[in-house]
């Protein structure tokens, strides 16, 4: 029991350096993260999946990104270009990139042909196809590559503490040095409640937009009946 | 130059963090068997000098041991024995004889509730303190503690040589240092208390390598360090005086069995080793050691050879 009086030390949360503070910032480095993984990948990939080119060689790249070690390379990136919250951010982007970059190039490239070349053959041009078509096909896919990215910068932004840039990893490795094993605790099931929180977030989003971008739905409404 | 040589600083500080934590886990490495207790007097009794598992106590134990053999006594080391707890154990067992000590942490951790904060104080009580059976031989004047640093432009610009000037300017200075100083008596908390030197922030650190990057860069202003690292000298920071002796001074100390401590010859040996070293000298030999890689065998070899030790 004593273990969880770190977590729920009301003193603890306050002020400079206090557990909210931690938490706020660890939530800034994910949704920094994968908001900019997200911008660079998603476009990458729709490309990627509507041409058919150049997927070998940029997913191929993408997915030996993932198997970078972020410790190093984040260790890498501060003693190059100093520390600071815009570093940190880049570094965690890195590992988002692959997950949403592959999920939206499968998403788009694996629309149901059928339905492609249907409105092909209804005069859209490319652009309308990617949009119309193969955009609203790939949403859930889209979507999972998200949830995947989202789990593992939330897991790996443990390591902005280590170049002093806060988060909830500061939690854990102030506790390993001090033998403060509530705090590391405290640390370890914050993040795992962080990552679950946001990760149903994400999951209950992704299913409205799925629903939304349906392009069913809107052929079956009266009134698209009567517009085409 | 300098990243390649925080790296090799990083690379090192793994290294020590995995060093650490398989000696924790590793049984008492000495065994049971200790070796028969060497009579007072006798000249070819054999000395062994242990040492803790960090690089200075390695280093000092090789120098210690070798400075002994160059006196013709018959000296060997026992390196990397572990935690104080474990190799005082070995001491009062008799399985080592010499063992490279510091003399407030050893006060601490002889007695609790010692009250001396001067290196003189912290001299004439150890011997008292210490438990019967157990002397210490000269103090030396080299001393591995933990110490403020700023860089030599804020120094000069703010003409901050000395912690008792840090009032005039800490509300805007950023210290750095590792994480457990925050809940350290010496930490912000002494500052403000013993200095009147309001921070702005403590930021924790737990890569020296990082912290060294943000204080030349200026995202801190402060950093604390110990001593004898070599980052201090490399980067010409300028260590803070501390006049009111907050922290605790780590003088070099050989803590050694009685009989030995009374040996003539022994006292001979060490005793100009003790008077030798400095801080500069013992942060250039921990250098060699942790970023030029050299062997502590021959780093203290080489070092007693310059000062016609050995």
């Amino acid at each position: 029991m004593s273990y969880f009086s770190y977590l729920f030390d009301a003193s603890r949360w306050a002020g400079d350096g206090g557990t909210g503070q931690l938490l706020l910032q660890h939530l800034a480095y994910t949704v920094a993260a994968v908001l900019i993984g997200a911008v660079v990948a998603i476009p990458l990939g729709i490309l990627i999946g509507h041409t058919g080119r150049g997927g070998f060689l940029v997913i191929g790249l993408s997915n030996a990104a993932r198997a970078i070690p972020s410790i190093g390379f984040l260790v890498l990136v501060v003693l190059l270009l100093g520390t600071g919250f815009g570093k940190t951010v880049l570094v965690l982007a890195v590992l988002a990139l692959p997950a949403i970059l592959t999920a939206t190039a499968a998403g788009i490239a694996g629309a149901d042909p059928d339905a492609v070349y249907a409105a092909r053959a209804l005069g859209m041009t490319g652009g309308q196809i990617v949009r119309k078509v193969e955009w609203p096909l790939a949403v859930p896919l889209v979507v999972s590559g998200l949830r995947s990215a989202t789990l593992q910068v939330v897991a790996t932004a443990t390591v902005a503490a280590f170049a002093a840039g806060g988060g909830l990893g500061q939690l854990l490795i102030s506790g390993q040095r001090s033998r403060d094993y509530g705090q590391m605790l405290a640390g370890a099931v914050l993040i795992a409640a962080l990552a679950v929180v946001l990760d149903l977030l994400i999951g209950g989003v992704g299913l409205l937009a799925a629903r939304r971008a349906r392009p069913r739905s809107k052929t079956r409404t009266p009134a698209g009946v009567a517009r085409a | 130059m300098t990243i390649k040589r925080s790296l090799a600083a990083l690379g090192l500080t793994i290294t020590t963090l995995v060093l650490a934590a398989c000696g924790g886990g590793s049984a008492n490495p000495l065994g049971s068997s200790a070796p028969p207790s060497g009579s007072a007097g006798g000249t070819s009794t054999p000395v062994v000098v242990g040492s803790a598992n960090f690089t200075e106590s390695q280093v000092l134990a090789e120098v210690y041991a070798q400075a002994l053999s160059a006196k013709g006594l018959q000296a060997s080391t026992k390196p990397n024995i572990g935690s104080r707890e474990v190799y005082l154990k070995a001491l009062e067992d008799s399985s080592i004889q010499i063992v490279p000590e510091y003399t407030g942490n050893l006060l601490l951790y002889v007695d609790k509730n010692a009250t001396a904060t001067t290196q003189e104080e912290l001299a004439s009580a150890l011997p008292a303190a210490l438990p019967s059976g157990l002397k210490i031989g000269k103090v030396s004047a080299a001393a591995d503690q933990d110490v403020y640093v700023v860089t030599k432009e804020f120094s000069q610009k703010n003409n901050l040589t000395s912690l008792a000037d840090l009032a005039k300017v800490s509300s805007s200075v950023v210290l750095g240092g590792p994480s457990e100083l925050a809940t350290r008596a010496y930490g912000p908390q002494g500052l403000k208390g013993v200095y009147g030197a309001t921070l702005k922030q403590f930021k924790p650190y737990d890569s020296p390598a990082v912290k060294t990057k943000d204080l030349l860069d200026g995202k801190i202003q402060m950093g604390e360090y110990f001593t004898t690292e070599s980052a201090i000298a490399d980067n010409g920071f300028v260590a803070l005086a501390d006049p009111q002796s907050m922290i605790l001074p780590q003088n070099v100390v050989p803590l050694m069995r009685g009989d030995v401590a009374d040996n003539a010859q022994v006292k001979a040996a060490l005793d100009p080793v003790q008077a030798a070293l400095t801080t500069e000298e013992l942060t250039a030999l921990n250098k060699q050691v942790d970023v030029d890689r050299m062997d502590p065998n021959e780093v203290a070899a080489q070092w007693l050879k310059d000062k016609g030790l050995a």
